[in-house]
C-alpha cells in the first residue's frame, strides 16, 4: 500500500484529521447501506428460486400440451394457427427504489384473448394449452421482474462492498500512517527546537562565565 | 410507460405466445439469435425471455445489460432442453453479492 506524500506540518494534519473523520463516517454509512442490501437480498432469493422451480414444471407442461396439439392438428395448420396475433403492449413499467437502487416494476395488463384461428381445423386441445400459456404468461412476466431486481441488488451489493473494502483497508489506514507520520515529524521538530533552545542556553551562560570577572 | 414482452426460442417454445400478444421470434438456428439483439435491447421490450440454447448464444451480449433496469432478460427452458440454464444465472447473482451460494439455502 503506497503511503500518502503530504507535508509535515500542522495545517496539513488538520486536513488530513478532517478527511479521516469523513472517511469514517461515510465507512459507517455505506456499511449500513451493505447490511440492509444483503437484507433486502437474503429475503428475496428464497422466493425467487421457488417461483423458478414453479414456472420451470409449469411451462414444461404447457410445452407438452402444444405438442399434443401440433400432433393433432399437424404442422402446417398448427403453424397457421398461432401466426395470428400482434405483438402488444403487455406491462407498464415504473421504478422502485430500494436503498438507492432502481428497480423495475412490471404491471402486467390484460392479456389479449387467443383467437384467430378456425376452430374446425384446429383441435380442442389448442385452446386448452393457450390457456395454460395465459396462466403461464403473467408469472413469467413476474419471474423477470424479480430477478431483475436480484441481479441490480447484487450488482449494487458489489459496487458497494468494493467501497467498503476500499475505505476500511486503503483509504483510512492510509490516513492513519499519514497522521501517525507527521506527527511524529512534528515531534522530533519540537525536540530539535528544544535541544538547540537549551545547547543556545548554555552557549551563553558559558559566555557570560567567561566575560565576568 | 408501456413495452412489450420478446420472447425468443425456437418455434415449438415461442408458439403458443404470440396469440397473447407476445413478441415471438422464432428462430430455427440459435446463433442467428445475435442479430435480433439490438432491437431486443433497444427500450422497446421491458421483458426478454429466451430459451436456454439462445441464452448460451447471447451469454455474454445479456451480462452486458446486467446493471440497466430494462429489459429484463430471462431463461426459460425451452421445449427440449435440458434445464438448469436459468437457475444457473440466478446464481451468478447470488455468487456477485455473497461470494458464494452456500450461504443460501436450496429450494
Amino acid at each position: 500500500m503506497p503511503a500518502l506524500r503530504v507535508n509535515p506540518n500542522r495545517m496539513e494534519l488538520m486536513k488530513l484529521r478532517r478527511r479521516r473523520s469523513v472517511a469514517q463516517r461515510g465507512h459507517k454509512l455505506l456499511k449500513d447501506k451493505l447490511d440492509e442490501l444483503m437484507k433486502e437480498f437474503l429475503a428475496r432469493i428464497g422466493e425467487i428460486r421457488r417461483l423458478r422451480a414453479e414456472v420451470e414444471r409449469e411451462l414444461l407442461a404447457v410445452y407438452g400440451s402444444v405438442a399434443i396439439a401440433r400432433a393433432e392438428a399437424g404442422r402446417a395448420s398448427f403453424m397457421q394457427a398461432l401466426a395470428a396475433g400482434t405483438p402488444v403492449e403487455l406491462v407498464d413499467v415504473s421504478e422502485r427504489n430500494v436503498m438507492s437502487v432502481r428497480i423495475p416494476v412490471f404491471q402486467v395488463r390484460d392479456l389479449p384473448t387467443p383467437g384467430g384461428y378456425s376452430l374446425v381445423t384446429t383441435p380442442a386441445i389448442l385452446d386448452g394449452a393457450l390457456g395454460a400459456v395465459g396462466v403461464a404468461a403473467p408469472r413469467l412476466i413476474e419471474l423477470a421482474e424479480r430477478e431483475k431486481a436480484i441481479e441490480l441488488l447484487a450488482a449494487e451489493i458489489e459496487r458497494t462492498r468494493r467501497r467498503v473494502n476500499a475505505l476500511e483497508h486503503v483509504l483510512i489506514p492510509q490516513l492513519n500512517d499519514a497522521i501517525h507520520e507527521i506527527g511524529m515529524k512534528l515531534e522530533e521538530a519540537e525536540r530539535s527546537n528544544l535541544t538547540r533552545l537549551m545547547k543556545v542556553k548554555d552557549m551563553i551562560a558559558a559566555q557570560e562565565a567567561e566575560s565576568a570577572p | 410507460m408501456a413495452l412489450k414482452v420478446a420472447i425468443v426460442g425456437d418455434a415449438t417454445s415461442v408458439a403458443g405466445f404470440r396469440p397473447l400478444g407476445f413478441a415471438a421470434f422464432a428462430i430455427d438456428d440459435p446463433s442467428t439469435a445475435r442479430d435480433l439483439w439490438s432491437e431486443l435491447e433497444s427500450g422497446e421490450y421491458a421483458v426478454v425471455l429466451v430459451t436456454e440454447p439462445v441464452y448460451e448464444v447471447l451469454a455474454d451480449l445479456v451480462a452486458e445489460n446486467l446493471d440497466r433496469p430494462i429489459p429484463a432478460v430471462t431463461v426459460i427452458p425451452g421445449a427440449g432442453s435440458a434445464g438448469g440454464v436459468g437457475k444457473a444465472k440466478l446464481d451468478g447473482a447470488i455468487v456477485r453479492a455473497l461470494g458464494t451460494t452456500a450461504l443460501v439455502a436450496e429450494v
